[in-house]
């Protein structure tokens, strides 16, 4: 699904990226980890297009995109329905959510997401931190993603949203979908993903499948993947 | 980096903007009721002048934050322009603002024609100056959307309105002479090169001073600064990034 290759990136004088490299197959959740500043945004934000390598490159099978940024961000002047009936295609009908189908799939989203649907009326600038980020989800989810990409899934989400979270990432694995996340919770990370890949300074020291994870938890006699991130990591 | 999708999207959202933006709405019926005004306490004629000179300014004002605000709110970080198509977007920008204050400066041509028309006062070279007029229109466009790379907000209009309040201070010291760049302009004999580049400098900043009954070889120079200013838009479009290291 995706593919990255010897990805470099710099920003003037910083090497944000150096050697990233990593597969990752359908049907499967896949967790970027590392440490502050390792290169993880970067990764994705190359992985969706945002930003350019300077060296490498990335493919990315054809589908639908879905999207949430460690901080979202949307065009203040809109509201929630408006933003969600943008990302539908124009065939899809009225842009502003009025059709039936529409609607059911955003009021079905939403409940997953412990979302309330009235809050579509208003702005998200007028959302909390929480339900900004579940706003973020809602829009990425409702259009129906063939790959998920998420930086930091859990921030300023309570815990029964990361739960219902958790539970959407297994649902698009069981639907064959791609899920790529970022993040620094290593022990939810271990819950959830099949593959993890390591970046520090800006290269890929790890990339493992999760059976090769509890070999590697074995030979390095780590109780946990944090335990394992850090022997990884090094001094 | 542009197809019909993002160019539906971009009408959207540029059209929600407007719309939720007040001082858009008042600044697009300013500029009808100060003509009108005009016409009804001097004359049609007085009017006339000042709506073909002033008409290219409806796509200026029209054509605030292009680019920079969208980059800075992070608001383009958003699905809705993965894969790239926040460039398109952008690109997209530029033509969807164009053809919105097209329209609308259409309909005022309308308007203002049929009010001619039923003073007796309106005359087929109106249909030049109007064509004129909309050259200039498009060029400011171009202008803000380029200098909305580097500007946020209303920055890049405030810039343009700046040069050209500088340009028409320093155009009062030449009126004062006998002749002035306006008068060579009229009569299209400039007696050197200087002159002549100067009012060529003049029309880069003020190219409402090209719209008249009769064009100059100065509309080639807008013409010609509209692709320029098209081409290198484009150029910083197709090397644009999102939030560079923003996060890790």
């Amino acid at each position: 699904m995706i593919e990255a290759r010897r990805l470099a990136k710099r920003f003037g004088p910083v090497e944000a990226l150096r050697d990233v490299s990593f597969k990752t197959a359908r049907g499967t959740i896949t967790a970027v980890l590392g440490e502050n500043g390792a290169g993880k945004t970067t990764t994705l934000k190359v992985v969706l297009g945002f930003l350019r390598p300077d060296a490498g490159a990335v493919s990315v099978a054809p589908g639908r995109i879905g999207y949430v940024p460690d901080r979202p961000a949307f065009f203040p002047w809109l509201d929630g329905w408006t933003l969600l009936g943008l990302g539908r295609s124009p065939a899809g009908g009225a842009e502003s959510g009025n059709g039936r189908e529409f609607r059911a799939r955003v009021q079905a989203v939403s409940r997953e997401l412990h979302f309330d649907p009235g809050l579509l009326r208003r702005r998200p600038a007028s959302y909390s931190a929480g339900d900004a980020r579940k706003f973020a989800y809602l829009q990425s989810l409702v259009p129906g993603p063939d790959l998920f990409v998420v930086d930091e899934p859990y921030a300023s989400l309570d815990p029964p949203s990361v739960k219902a979270v958790r539970d959407v990432f297994a649902g698009l694995r069981e639907a064959g979908k791609t899920v790529l996340l970022s993040s620094h919770m290593l022990a939810e990370m271990e819950r959830i993903a099949d593959g993890f890949v390591v970046i520090r300074r800006g290269a890929t020291i790890a990339h493992a499948g999760l059976r090769e994870w509890r070999l590697m938890r074995q030979s390095r006699a780590a109780p946990d993947l944090e335990t394992v991130f850090l022997r990884l990591g090094g001094p | 980096m542009l197809d019909a999708d993002i160019l539906a999207l971009t009408r959207r959202v540029t059209a929600r903007r407007a719309l939720a933006s007040p001082a858009a709405v008042a600044a697009g019926l300013a500029f009808p009721a100060f003509i009108a005004w005009v016409g009804l306490a001097d004359s049609y004629g007085a009017a006339e002048k000042l709506f073909y000179f002033l008409l290219p300014h409806v796509f200026l004002v029209a054509a605030q934050d292009m680019a920079r605000t969208d980059i800075e709110s992070g608001a383009l970080e958003n699905v809705l322009f993965a894969g790239g198509r926040f460039r398109g977007y952008l690109a997209a920008k530029g033509p969807v603002v164009a053809a919105a204050a097209a329209a609308y400066a259409s309909v005022l041509f309308g308007l203002f024609a049929a009010w001619g028309l039923a003073a007796g006062a309106c005359r087929p070279d109106v249909v030049v100056r109007f064509g004129l007029a909309l050259l200039a229109g498009l060029y400011y466009v171009a202008l803000a959307g380029l200098l909305g790379h580097f500007l946020r907000g209303g920055a890049n209009v405030l810039t343009v309105l700046l040069a050209q309040a500088a340009a028409l201070l320093a155009l009062l010291f030449t009126a004062s002479s006998r002749t002035g760049l306006l008068d060579y302009a009229a009569t299209g004999r400039f007696p050197g090169a200087g002159a002549k580049a100067l009012f060529a400098g003049l029309v880069a900043v003020l190219p409402n001073v090209t719209v008249s009954a009769r064009p100059t070889p100065f509309v080639a120079e807008v013409a010609a600064g509209l692709g320029l200013l098209a081409v290198l838009r484009w150029r910083l479009l197709r090397d644009l990034e999102l939030g560079g290291r923003r996060g890790s």
